[in-house]
């Protein structure tokens, strides 16, 4: 079945909310019923239509042809089905999306992934920051899936990761890792300060790590038989991850002003 | 009488609000900014923001936010000054320029005298984590001081201590940890004084961890100073009049928050914004904003601008040239300030009223 494309007609000159336009919302409605629907955040109405030209097809495959930074929560709730994005978006792609695939070929804005359960979210460019984290007053991040960012990330990408992993391929901002609850974080390249602040559990993998803080302790280098089986699970989605996690790791453990039951590896 | 300006030149009150409605009423996505003014000068500007369908936002919101999102995110414990004079055995201050965010805090907790309720009755101690050495004096007081460049690490390393965690360090830093840890875990009751902008979030959040552990064993509290220009009063106002703090929007016709969406600057910079209301009474602070939108600011007399506003209207202090309801950090509460000097300049409340009376029915 053919997708339906949205292709962008101007850059909007206010942010957008796509939230509307997934596929289980869009799942049988005419391309004329999807024109009609709201995406304005001012006082000025603007539709999908007026923005978007619509070309329809199977609302299980969505494709956007351009893409801007004010195109705000693109695939929020994804449940199943596919969203191609061949261009930038703004913030919260992904928002609290459990299943499906999301992937965003350009840049996007803060808090992409936000709170994500499940599915597989891949960002092309740059994501800005707190990749993953929870909104304003929200307790946990993201607590599933896959997240993977081909460029770089902003500051306190996976904070309050609770579950699920994230391949960061380019530089980490600072503060990576930030009040990890759990689960898995992967930086390539570069990384800000004082990753893993406040973690509890979780597991932080730096290529080329920072002086860490002082309540991160040295538990020696380990040849992790885990890490190997691990590297297996993600050779198809990111090769340079896999070969990291297949050198020896130096662990470390923290943070000791929280929990402590967090680890750090970079290459011994 | 008050001083009103429409593209540099004197106008009538009259002339200045018709065509500060006009602006405003003319943009697609107005933003309140600044809000540096009093209980009723933030609920007619907020009021004015969903009659616009615009955003508002506090200069200080940066600051704020750092003690906020801890709040929403993980939990604060607070107490009031008069609470920490009377009671506290203990304080420990984070950060060099409390006595200059607050001069009067010294005066207000006395330090120096034994707390009145300490059953105890023993001199108090002080423990000031500080960047820099020579920081952090009072007088009368022995004063044990953490001389700490990076505070993330210094709270981590003082909170893994308290825990009787593993930490590295140099042995001086770790034998100072170690005492530091043993006076707060022997506090009776303890307090813990934090501002300025060397403390974000994080290291909120960390300081917060630590007042937790301590309340396994004994009591420990927070006291936050918090920021001027009434910011504490805005964000309750905000508070009860949306559910929201500041950085808000009407757009969509009901409130939204989204502390990055609707932070001031970021809308005009990019774009987004199309004119701006710059709110500052107290301390007459010119937009941070470089770009060239619409502006109308109702500002303290003699405000220096970088670019001079579409319409300016001059506004009188709050608690000095009129009666205002504001934040006080002496009871952490909102009171009302009788006009220290009454004037005829008059409140934001006031000139906000006059613009509204301009307003379209649909704008």
């Amino acid at each position: 079945m053919k997708p339906l494309v949205l292709a962008l007609k101007q850059e909007p000159d206010q942010r957008l909310d796509l939230s509307p336009l997934v596929p289980h919302l869009l799942d049988g409605k005419s391309a004329k019923e999807i024109a009609e629907i709201e995406l304005q955040t001012t006082r000025e109405k603007i539709t999908a239509g007026d923005i978007f030209k619509i070309r329809s097809g199977g609302a299980g495959s969505i494709r956007f042809e351009g893409g801007s930074l004010r195109l705000d929560n693109v695939g929020q709730g994804l449940k199943s089905g596919e969203i191609i994005v061949e261009g930038d978006c703004g913030k919260s792609p992904g928002r609290k999306m459990s299943g499906g695939n999301l992937v965003v070929a350009g840049d996007c804005g803060p808090f992409a992934g936000s709170a994500m359960s499940g599915g597989r979210l891949e960002i092309g460019g740059d994501a800005g920051d707190f990749l993953t984290a929870p909104l304003e007053g929200e307790m946990e991040g993201m607590t599933g899936g896959l997240l993977i960012v081909r460029g770089n990330a902003g500051e306190r990408a996976g904070d309050r990761l609770r579950r699920g992993t994230i391949v960061i391929e380019g530089a980490a901002g600072d503060f990576p890792g930030s009040r990890m609850i759990a689960g898995t974080l992967i930086v390539l390249k570069d990384c800000g300060t004082l990753p893993g602040y406040l973690m509890r559990r979780g597991t932080i993998v730096l290529a080329n790590p920072p002086e860490l803080a002082p309540t991160f302790v040295d538990c020696g280098i380990h040849e992790l038989a885990f890490a190997k089986v691990f590297a297996g699970l993600l050779r198809d989605e990111s090769r340079a991850a896999a070969r990291l996690l297949g050198r020896p790791l130096a662990r470390f453990a923290g943070d000791m002003a929280a929990l402590g039951k967090g680890e750090i590896f970079f290459p011994a | 009488m008050s001083e009103a300006r429409i593209n540099g030149k004197p106008a009538s009150l009259a002339a200045a609000a018709e065509r500060a409605a006009a602006i405003l009423s003319l943009a697609r996505m107005p933003v309140v900014a600044g809000l540096g003014t009093d209980v009723a000068g933030a609920r007619a500007a907020i009021l004015l923001a969903e009659k616009l369908r615009g955003a508002y936002d506090h200069m200080h919101a940066a600051r704020i936010f750092a003690d906020l999102d801890v709040m929403r995110q993980a939990g604060l414990m607070f107490t009031t000054p008069n609470e920490a004079r009377l009671r506290a055995d203990v304080f420990l201050f984070i950060g060099k320029d409390l006595t200059k965010i607050w001069p009067d805090l010294l005066e207000r907790l006395s330090p120096a005298e034994i707390p009145a309720y300490d059953l105890a009755r023993e001199p108090r101690k002080l423990l000031w984590i500080v960047p820099g050495r020579g920081g952090g004096k009072v007088e009368g007081l022995a004063v044990q001081t953490l001389d700490s460049s990076d505070l993330h690490t210094a709270l981590a390393s003082l909170r893994a201590r308290v825990a009787g965690k593993a930490v590295y360090g140099a042995k001086g830093t770790l034998r100072k940890l170690d005492e530091f840890a043993d006076v707060l875990k022997n506090a009776r009751f303890g307090v813990a004084v934090w501002g300025g902008d060397g403390l974000d979030s994080l290291s909120i959040e960390m300081l917060h961890g630590l007042i937790l552990d301590l309340n396994k064993t004994t009591r420990f509290s927070g006291l936050p100073l918090g920021v001027g220009a009434n910011a504490a009063g805005v964000v309750q106002t905000s508070g009860w009049m949306t559910g929201f703090p500041v950085r808000t929007s009407f757009g969509r016709g009901f409130p939204e928050h989204d502390t990055w969406r609707f932070e001031a600057t970021r809308l005009i910079e990019s774009g987004e914004a199309d004119a701006a209301l710059w709110i500052s009474a107290y301390d007459g602070e010119a937009p941070p904003w470089k770009k060239n939108i619409p502006l109308v600011a109702l500002t303290a007399p003699q405000t220096a601008f970088a670019r001079e506003p579409q319409v300016c209207i001059e506004v009188g202090c709050p608690g000095v040239d009129h009666d205002a309801a504001e934040f006080s950090r002496e009871t952490a509460a909102i009171v009302g300030r009788l006009a220290s000097q009454p004037s005829h300049i008059p409140s934001v409340a006031t000139i906000v009223g006059e613009i509204e009376k301009y307003l379209g029915g649909d704008a």
